[in-house]
């Protein structure tokens, strides 16, 4: 299949998909009770003022009508306005999705870094004194609750030893912003040769990355371990001694053939580190889309929520059409489907 | 000098069960034959009997837990269970080359056939890589292979089971070995493609010449196919010879049994079913193993079984070897 006709279908499939989590968003927002009427209008206003608002947002209107217009203004990429921000989600979404992006990245690619290697080296000797080590270590980033981990964290880099900038954001609050360019202080800081700003941002990436690479190494190193032990078990590495291939030859044909499975799962923890995220950014204060999405939980901005939950729909298809097209070109195997 | 001379190998397993105790399996109990130059040797035996343990044994691809405990492998004169790892690599797929049973799944499934064919020349030899493509051209136009230019840049996965199985033959042949080891190399094939790998294999062995060894659960590829025939059960050769002769006159009471049970052709000694369970190995009685499944065993077969000499090179492990028809046949009467 060419790759244009893929893409196509992919798209196609995707849809009925994404109106599917538009409309159970939809539908639970409402009947989870989450009414901002009241906290707009605010405690002294009159039944009046109550239902003017009502009718200004249109809630006054049967629901599904309500999901009509709104389905067909997020078709129109009109998500609404959020009235904590007085913005339109979509503004607020993308804003934010490049900073909870940027944490992501460096926690998930470190964590990534650093488990995979260990991951296989688990596997070549399992049960050895390495193997026993991984897994107590791993079983430890298991049952470490997030927030719990990121306090203890602040509290000893910051508060007790002073290495790490206090847990208030992305930047010390004294460096000027650097002109922005991608929404990444760090990236827009090196861009625009603002070495103070790119700094103060690299510092304060330090503690909620590592938080979030080791809660996400841990399944990887797991996951790793047993595809690779798989492999060392499997017919190919077998025959690949039968044949004599020296030792390295064998350990590269291990990595290879691990590598799908491995990317595989990658990919798909990346987009079950939704609430992990929420919670790490709440903890340092962070600002991107996993605190915005709290938040307008927390308060009942239900189209900011809508818009939140739309938008992490989005990514976990992104993330799945980018892991199929990546297997595709490792491995001879799969077909574009 | 004997190119392979297996003597009195015996393999374990060892592992620990629940309580920490010792437990063994004792998978290989004194194995031991010979290969000369030029003759194929036919192992049969029932499955778990040991078959494909004795050849991962001898070319020293045991994986823990199976251990080699005694016995000695000498291949050309070197002994193979004390040899460096990396030394056995280089005679592995050099000068004793295997074919195994699922070749699909045993090529590497990232890497084109003609790559695979290549690689394992280059490891073992010094050539040029385009004289190991030629090479490896001429080897896959030797298995039968059509159109080698094009079939080397297929991926397994697109090869039929049969022409995988002669990319494997054509792999095996790369660097000329001196032995093949075949393990079941038809298992899993359609009939009319097994008989084609073995025509096509025994065409092999006489043009180059190779001492070869074949594993299989078939009496008829061996009355086809070998000079000679060993015969294994629980771990142990019970009977050994030129396959005319054993075949002509079963000296064992196992051998006769896996003759009678196979169809018309090879039907000595009446049909008799192969019943019974194989022995635990964690718990070999003494004396013959076969004893529980044997019509003829008597006290006397609860202590250690000879080796003995039916014709000089004819050899069964059983107290009674060659008086078999003397002795009282308690199946046939019963
Ligand atoms: N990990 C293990 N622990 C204990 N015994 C084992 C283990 N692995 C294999 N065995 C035993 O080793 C014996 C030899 O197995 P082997 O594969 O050599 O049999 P085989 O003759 O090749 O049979 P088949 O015809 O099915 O291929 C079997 O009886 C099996 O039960
Ligand atoms: S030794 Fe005894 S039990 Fe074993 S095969 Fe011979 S007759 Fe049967
Ligand atoms: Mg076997």
């Amino acid at each position: 299949m060419s790759f244009h006709r893929f893409l196509l279908r992919r798209a196609i499939m995707v849809l009925p998909l994404l109106i599917g989590v538009v409309f159970i968003t939809f539908m639970l927002v409402r009947i989870g009770g989450l009414d901002p009427v009241g906290k707009l209008a605010g405690p002294t206003a009159t039944q009046a003022e109550f239902d003017s608002i009502r009718e200004n947002l249109g809630l006054d209107q049967p629901l599904w009508q309500q999901f009509a217009i709104y389905l067909g203004n997020v078709a129109q990429g009109d998500l609404g306005e959020s009235w904590l921000s007085n913005r339109p989600v979509l503004t607020d979404i993308r804003e934010r999705a490049i900073i909870s992006l940027e944490l992501l990245f460096w926690g998930v690619g470190i964590g990534a870094l650093v488990g995979i290697p260990i991951g296989l080296r688990a596997a070549f000797r399992p049960n050895g004194r390495f193997d026993q080590v991984t897994r107590v270590l791993s079983l430890l980033g298991f049952s470490i609750p997030t927030y719990w981990l990121g306090l203890v964290m602040i509290f000893v880099f910051f508060y007790l030893l002073g290495w790490a900038p206090p847990a208030i954001g992305r930047m010390s609050l004294l460096v000027m912003t650097p002109e922005p360019i991608t929404g990444s202080y760090l990236i827009d800081g090196l861009l625009t040769a603002n070495w103070d700003a790119a700094w103060s941002a690299a510092s304060h990436l330090v503690l909620p990355v590592i938080c979030l690479a080791i809660v996400s190494a841990a399944p990887i190193i797991k996951q790793t371990r047993a595809i690779a032990i798989e492999v060392l078990a499997s017919d190919t590495v077998r025959y690949a001694h039968a044949c004599g291939l020296p030792e390295k030859t064998v350990r590269k044909l291990v990595l290879r053939n691990s590598a799908v499975p491995v990317l595989t799962f990658v990919g798909t923890e990346v987009t079950g580190l939704v609430g992990t995220m929420s919670l790490i950014e709440y903890v340092f204060a962070w600002g991107g889309l996993g605190q915005y999405g709290l938040n307008a939980i927390i308060s009942g901005d239900f189209t900011a929520v809508q818009g939140y939950v739309l938008a992490l729909a989005l990514f976990s298809v992104v993330v799945f059409l980018v892991i199929d097209i990546v297997v595709h070109l490792i491995e001879p195997r799969s077909e574009l489907s | 000098m004997t190119l392979l001379e297996v003597d009195d190998l015996h393999t374990h397993f060892i592992s620990r069960d629940i309580d920490n105790r010792v437990r063994v399996a004792k998978a290989l109990n004194g194995v031991s034959f010979s290969l000369e130059a030029g003759r194929i040797l036919g192992i049969v035996g029932e499955t778990g009997a040991g078959k494909s343990l004795t050849a991962q044994s001898v070319v020293g691809l045991l994986r823990p837990p199976a251990k080699i405990v005694g016995g000695s492998v000498r291949f050309e004169g070197r002994e193979l269970t004390t040899m460096a790892p990396d030394a056995l690599n280089r005679l592995r797929g050099h000068e004793i080359a295997m074919v195994v049973q699922n070749p699909r799944t045993s090529l590497d499934p990232l890497t084109r056939v003609g790559d695979q064919l290549v690689r394992l020349h280059q490891v073992h030899s010094d050539a040029a890589p385009a004289a190991s493509r030629q090479r490896a051209l001429e080897m896959m136009q030797a298995v039968g292979i059509p159109d080698p230019q094009s079939r080397a840049r297929a991926w397994p996965h697109e090869l039929s089971g049969g022409m995988a199985q002669r990319v494997l033959l054509a792999m095996a042949l790369m660097n000329a070995p001196k032995l093949l080891i075949a393990d079941e190399p038809t298992t899993g094939l359609d009939v009319t493609v097994q008989a084609q790998i073995l025509d096509l294999l025994r065409d092999l062995v006489a043009r180059f010449d190779m001492a070869t060894t074949i594993i299989t659960h078939d009496l008829g590829v061996v009355a086809h196919f070998c000079d000679d025939i060993a015969v294994m059960f629980a771990g142990s050769i019970v009977e050994s010879g030129p396959v005319r002769d054993v075949f002509a006159h079963p000296a064992h009471p196992y051998t006769r049994n896996l003759i009678g049970a196979t169809p018309e052709r090879f039907r000595v000694g009446g049909a008799r079913l192969l019943g019974g369970q194989p022995p635990d190995l964690y718990n070999l009685p003494d004396g013959c193993a076969f004893r529980a499944r044997c019509g003829f065993a008597t006290d006397l077969c609860r202590t250690p079984v000879p080796r003995t000499h039916v014709s000089a090179d004819h050899v069964a492990l059983c107290h009674f070897a060659g008086q078999l028809d003397a002795a009282p046949d308690a199946e046939a009467q019963a």
